[in-house]
């Protein structure tokens, strides 16, 4: 019994512990996020946004959630309706078990694996099954044209994000994303996105085409397509879309923030380094990262009207591609002949 | 014929055409208030005037004939500015409530104004006001709006014959009135509606309800008396709004009798709308199976000499065509249209039409009046009669009890016997006839409607051959029905076949027992209560007499409610079009009996309209000819009698405005007969409201 | 020249930063919206809102059922049926406006030859039903009793312009 209790069941509690500790957050964090994209987007185009719902609007995404949850769930009567049904999962539980491989700071991390970015890689690669399951279940040509899309533009730009990582890990020598930080230590100069730059910018707009979000939304543009795969859907199985869509994008950003902005790191060397103390001031800078890196999200999609296709296939193929296998042959020469 | 130039454009006229005619003739239009073509000319409007060459001023067209070598402008500035002086004149007292008047729409004063006025008026002082005048329950006033164009009452005085409208006063107080506010007492003064160019008089049962343009239109024919009116029948939705006439030169020209158009409120009113089943002495509403159901019950097992079947005076053709194939399929001759029992012959259509036709009046130098008072039973035909007496050279004489009839008549006495004395050459009347060019004889149902109506008959068809009535492309010998659908039903045969019995012989074997089942079709003028305990199926469209004594009813479409074919006293035969939709289950006459000859196993062979009219067109060929008269063979059989000279002749129409179930539901006719009947209007509380207000 | 300025404006993203500056700015701007039902933004005496069947001072309705404003309408959605009232005045005894079909064109106000109909400063009528927006003759009415006082204000402020 005894063997039984240390050797699977409490393990299993922790780790149960560990995954709603941070699930937790992460889903209320969407939820404000929701909010904070309205309220930047109607400050930015000099509107109020929600204010009925709370002080300041700030139970709106309650209101929403609720919402959601009472509304009539819809089988389109063409639908496959197994495949329509674990679409919207799929998405869902992918967007959450990536983060089992986001450290919060010096070996705050559920699972601390050593091919860590090649996890993250694999799970983000897969996303993309959701979207085209959703679009071919829904027996819908909108649907189906925004599955189409979508999965042509991830393929397209996890190429030249494959690339971007790369130069990462030259610098770094390491999978593990940990290590990745620390190899950052020493400052925001001593932070990748000053030697890489360009590659940083490549990395973040490729994450803006990864997450389909404005100006590469056009899985769903709401013009031409309607709402792209999501049109069929309603209630829960459209919410589950929208935590997953919100939760890659905080997902992105905190990758975003790893591999290029020195992840839990101050830009400065002050602060406690250890202990719990040392945790939290470790945590408060890698969600200020993660906020500003989100807020940059918001403001693009205030600013920049959608791509054409042709445009978007233009700039995965044509300009990141070449600019990071050009980048990535430089990095590689420079860790050959100039070892720090 | 005097050639003359107008506009540049050269035309000969005939002597005697007015300058206004002239001009319609070159194809200029000439606007006109006073003006009309059938009445006299009064030329007090001044709204006609042209210019014309080396004249010192413009001339009133109307009231000018045309002469040769006249040079006429209608299009120069002269002209335009004396028409925009003469409508600023007519507008000075017209009040411009447009928004209440029932004529906005359709106002020939609105219109010309928007043609030929300025646009604006100098005139600030303060407008006349007249009081309202009473015309009875026709006619609704609105003397304000009087621009004394006195087409009213040159159309009461000269068509309608009762002079009873005049105008007081001169200039601005000019007022046109009737006498101590009577009613008008002609059949036909609501004409003065359609002729007023304004809105001061109006129709009193439609004021207020409608405007001329939310409604629709459909042609159609009157039913109200057997001359035929063409009408045009406005509806808006499922509501007959009005029936105003449509210009037939050959029937009614474009006059309508106060019956014909105002009886249309009748068409909502006590409708039958569903099926009825006589359930333990009472009428109970049912379905149309179980109607059927109930009939079949009845007729099988009867042979054909125990059915009867009567058609009634609103019949159309097409239901008396599927009634006539019904019983034939059951193998009953007891069938017949005359629910009068008036002595009509049936074979020959000569002998039942007027052949010279309406239009034939305007020809006629003599004309004889047997038994009837066309006044009331066919007010326009009697209008038409009138104006051929003003055009001189026509003598009248009239057997029958003496009525009014707008025009002097020489009355030869209510003496039955009279009509044989013309007939052998003993009255005084026969030279007159002999000696005419266009003689003519009008045979009234009254006089055929009597136990020796054979033999009156008879005696007026001596008088057509022993007078010469009928000679090469002339026939005087003239009936003048007063049902709408009797024609049709001659023609199509619905008389006694071998061995069959007419009415009276119905009714008689009814009360015996030998009749035990009688068919109605919208016939209720006749003694419901004679047909003892046979089994009575109505079909019609209202619950009169007929519904009454039914032991089923089967509710049917009125006349503006269905496509049906009517042939008019002349024989013309003339197409009507539906309007509105049949109340509830009602259906129409021809559909009916189609159904029901399927619930009684003799089904008819005809599906659609168009394929009854074509069995219709079997019975009688001469249907293909619509709205042409077809001249019938002077081929007339008569049975010789004697004619009971003890008792007059009682004219058909008596009561004129209830003659059929239609005008006795409607509201207006029975106020007009009320009016007619004490001589009065009720108190005009309206005019004293006016008044004040 | 030119090619390096343009080249150099594509590699350094100008074009977007100073997009990006723009909306950055307006962020911190006055909003241009008001918060709707607390705050409310004027309205002209033109405004084209909820009908209404006027009175005349003395309570006798203006409507005079000459049938303009239904023949007018574009949208169809005006019913009326006329007779003749007990003292022989020319009103109407229906008069129905489907507001469901309105478009607020205001043909109706400009066709009355009495002002009998206008359209109103109110906007705020929404319904849950479909029924609720047939307005017929009583509600209209009503809301000329209780809107008179701005409609004739406003009529009055916009006379001199007809």
């Amino acid at each position: 019994m005894a063997e039984f209790w240390n050797g699977y069941l409490l393990p299993g509690i922790l780790i149960l512990a560990q995954i709603l500790v941070l699930v937790v957050p992460l889903l209320l964090a969407v939820a404000y996020l929701t909010l904070m994209e309205r309220k930047v987007l109607a400050a930015m185009q000099l509107r109020m946004g929600p204010n009925v719902v709370g002080p300041f609007g700030l139970f709106q995404p309650w209101a929403d959630a609720v919402k959601l949850m009472f509304k009539e769930p819809i089988l389109p009567t063409g639908a496959n309706k197994v495949v329509f049904v674990i679409a919207p999962m799929i998405t869902f539980i992918l967007a959450l078990i990536a983060w089992a491989v986001i450290p919060l700071g010096t070996g705050l991390v559920i699972a601390n694996i050593n091919v860590g970015i090649l996890y993250l890689f694999a799970i983000s690669s897969l996303g993309v099954y959701g979207i085209i399951m959703a679009g071919w279940a829904s027996n819908s040509r909108y649907a189906f044209l925004g599955a189409l899309r979508s999965s042509a533009q991830m393929v397209s730009y996890e190429v030249s994000m494959g690339f971007v990582i790369i130069t990462v890990l030259l610098l770094v020598g390491s999978l593990n994303l940990g290590h990745i930080v620390e190899a950052q230590h020493g400052g925001f100069w001593k932070w990748h996105w000053v030697p890489l730059f360009p590659m940083f910018i490549v990395f973040f707009i490729s994450a803006l085409a990864e997450t389909n979000r404005h100006p590469f939304d056009l899985p769903e543009a709401e013009a031409e397509l309607v709402a792209g795969y999501q049109v069929e859907y309603s209630s829960m199985s459209f919410a589950l879309f929208f935590l997953g869509e919100y939760a890659n994008m905080i997902l992105m950003s905190a990758m975003t923030a790893i591999l290029f902005m020195g992840g839990w790191l101050p830009p400065f060397e002050f602060g406690p380094t250890a202990g719990v103390l040392g945790a939290l001031w470790g945590f408060f800078w890698f969600f200020l990262k993660i906020f500003v890196l989100l807020f940059v999200f918001i403001w693009i999609r205030a600013t920049l009207p959608r791509y054409r296709y042709d445009q978007l296939m233009r700039i995965g193929w044509k300009v990141f591609l070449p600019l990071s296998l050009i980048y990535l042959v430089i990095v590689a020469g420079f860790v050959t002949y100039w070892p720090r | 014929m005097p050639t003359l130039k107008i506009d540049g454009i050269e035309v000969t006229v005939e002597p005697g055409t007015t300058v206004l005619q002239a001009c319609e003739i070159a194809g200029k239009e000439i606007p006109r208030f006073c003006y009309h073509e059938r009445l006299s000319i009064a030329g007090n409007c001044r709204m006609c005037l042209v210019e014309q060459e080396k004249a010192p001023k413009p001339i009133a067209s109307c009231a000018m004939p045309a002469a040769d070598g006249m040079v006429i402008k209608t299009d120069t500035p002269l002209v335009k500015k004396a028409r925009e002086g003469v409508m600023e004149f007519l507008l000075i007292n017209h009040p411009l409530d447009c928004p209440i008047c029932d004529q906005g729409g359709e106002c020939d004063l609105q219109d010309q104004a928007m043609g030929y006025g300025r646009g604006g008026s100098r005139y600030q002082e303060n407008k006349r006001a007249v009081t309202e005048k009473e015309m009875g329950p026709l006619v609704a006033t609105s003397m304000t709006r009087c621009i004394h164009c006195t087409r009213c009452i040159r159309f009461v005085t000269e068509v309608a014959g009762v002079a009873e409208l005049g105008a007081t006063g001169r200039g601005e107080d000019m007022e046109v009135t009737t006498y101590l506010g009577a009613a008008l007492s002609s059949e036909i003064s609501a004409n003065v509606i359609d002729l007023c160019p304004v809105g001061a008089l109006t129709s009193k049962p439609y004021a207020f309800t409608a405007r001329p343009w939310e409604l629709r239109k459909a042609e159609s024919v009157d039913v109200m008396d057997a001359l035929g009116s063409n009408i045009r029948i406005d509806y808006r939705g499922r509501e007959v709004m009005r029936v105003l006439p449509r210009l037939n030169e050959a029937v009614n020209e474009e006059w309508l009798s106060d019956k014909g158009r105002f009886s249309c409120d009748g068409l909502s009113k006590r409708r039958l709308d569903k099926p009825y089943v006589r359930k333990n002495g009472k009428l109970q509403a049912a379905t149309w199976p179980e109607a059927f159901a109930a009939i079949a019950a009845k007729v099988q097992g009867l042979n054909g000499g125990e059915i009867a079947a009567i058609a009634g005076d609103l019949a159309c053709a097409e239901g008396m065509t599927a009634l006539k194939d019904l019983m034939s399929g059951l193998g009953s001759a007891n069938i017949d249209c005359r629910q009068d029992g008036a002595k009509l012959p049936a074979g020959s259509r000569a002998g039942y039409v007027f052949n010279s036709g309406v239009a034939g009046i305007d020809q006629a130098d003599a004309i004889l009046l047997i038994g009837t008072d066309p006044r009331k039973e066919a007010p326009v035909l009697n209008a038409r009669i009138r104006k051929r007496l003003l055009k001189g050279g026509l003598r009248i004489a009239a057997i029958g009890p003496k009525v009014d009839l707008t025009y002097p008549v020489e009355w030869l006495g209510n003496d039955a016997t009279a009509v044989a004395g013309i007939c052998n050459g003993a009255h005084a009347f026969a030279e007159v006839l002999k000696s005419a060019k266009n003689p003519m004889l009008i045979l009234g149902q009254g006089a055929l409607a009597r136990l020796d109506g054979a033999a009156v008959y008879s005696a007026a068809k001596a008088i057509a051959d022993n007078c010469g009535l009928v000679k090469d492309g002339w026939n005087g010998f003239n009936v003048l029905h007063t049902a709408a659908g009797r024609v049709a039903g001659l023609d199509l045969g619905l008389v006694p076949g071998q061995g069959g019995l007419d009415v009276a012989g119905i009714q008689s074997a009814a009360q015996s027992g030998q009749v035990k089942f009688v068919y109605l079709l919208q016939a209720d003028e006749l003694d419901t209560s004679k047909f003892g305990s046979a089994f009575v199926v109505y079909q019609g469209s209202h619950g009169d007499a007929g519904a009454h004594r039914a032991d089923v009813i089967l509710p049917a479409a009125a006349y503006t409610e269905k496509d049906a074919t009517w042939v008019n006293t002349e024989g013309r035969v003339q197409l009507a079009r539906r309007a509105v939709a049949p109340p509830g289950d009602a259906r129409e006459d021809w559909s009916i009996i189609r159904a029901l000859s399927e619930a009684l196993g003799k089904k008819l062979p005809y599906d659609s309209l168009g394929q009854l009219r074509r069995r219709m067109l079997e019975l009688a060929p001469h249907f293909a000819a619509v709205d042409r008269l077809t001249p019938a063979a002077w081929n007339v059989a008569t049975a010789p009698g004697t004619i009971d000279g003890s008792w007059g002749f009682v004219y058909a129409v008596t009561d004129h405005y209830r003659t059929n179930p239609i005008a006795r539901a409607s509201g207006t006719m029975a106020e007009c007969a009320e009016v007619a009947r004490t001589g009065s209007v009720k108190a005009p509380e309206k005019m004293l409201v006016a008044t004040n207000g | 020249m030119g090619f390096l300025d343009r080249t150099g404006r594509t590699l350094f993203l100008a074009e977007l930063a100073s997009g990006m500056a723009l909306t950055f700015r307006y962020m911190f701007k006055k909003r241009a919206t008001v918060n709707y039902p607390y705050q409310k933004g004027p309205l002209s005496p033109r405004f084209r809102g909820e009908h209404a069947l006027r009175r005349y001072p003395s309570g006798e309705e203006r409507c005079i059922a000459c049938k303009l404003c239904e023949a007018i309408c574009p949208a169809q959605a005006i019913t009326i049926e006329a007779e003749p009232r007990d003292d022989g005045s020319r009103r109407t005894t229906r008069y129905d406006i489907d507001m469901t079909k309105c478009i607020y064109c205001g043909f109706c106000q400009e066709a009355c030859p009495v002002d009998a109909i206008v359209e109103g400063p109110n906007f705020e009528y929404s319904a849950e039903t479909r029924e609720e927006l047939f307005y017929d003759k009583n509600k209209l009415l009503a809301n000329g009793d209780r809107w008179e006082y701005e409609i004739a204000r406003n009529l009055e402020a916009d006379a001199p312009y007809r």
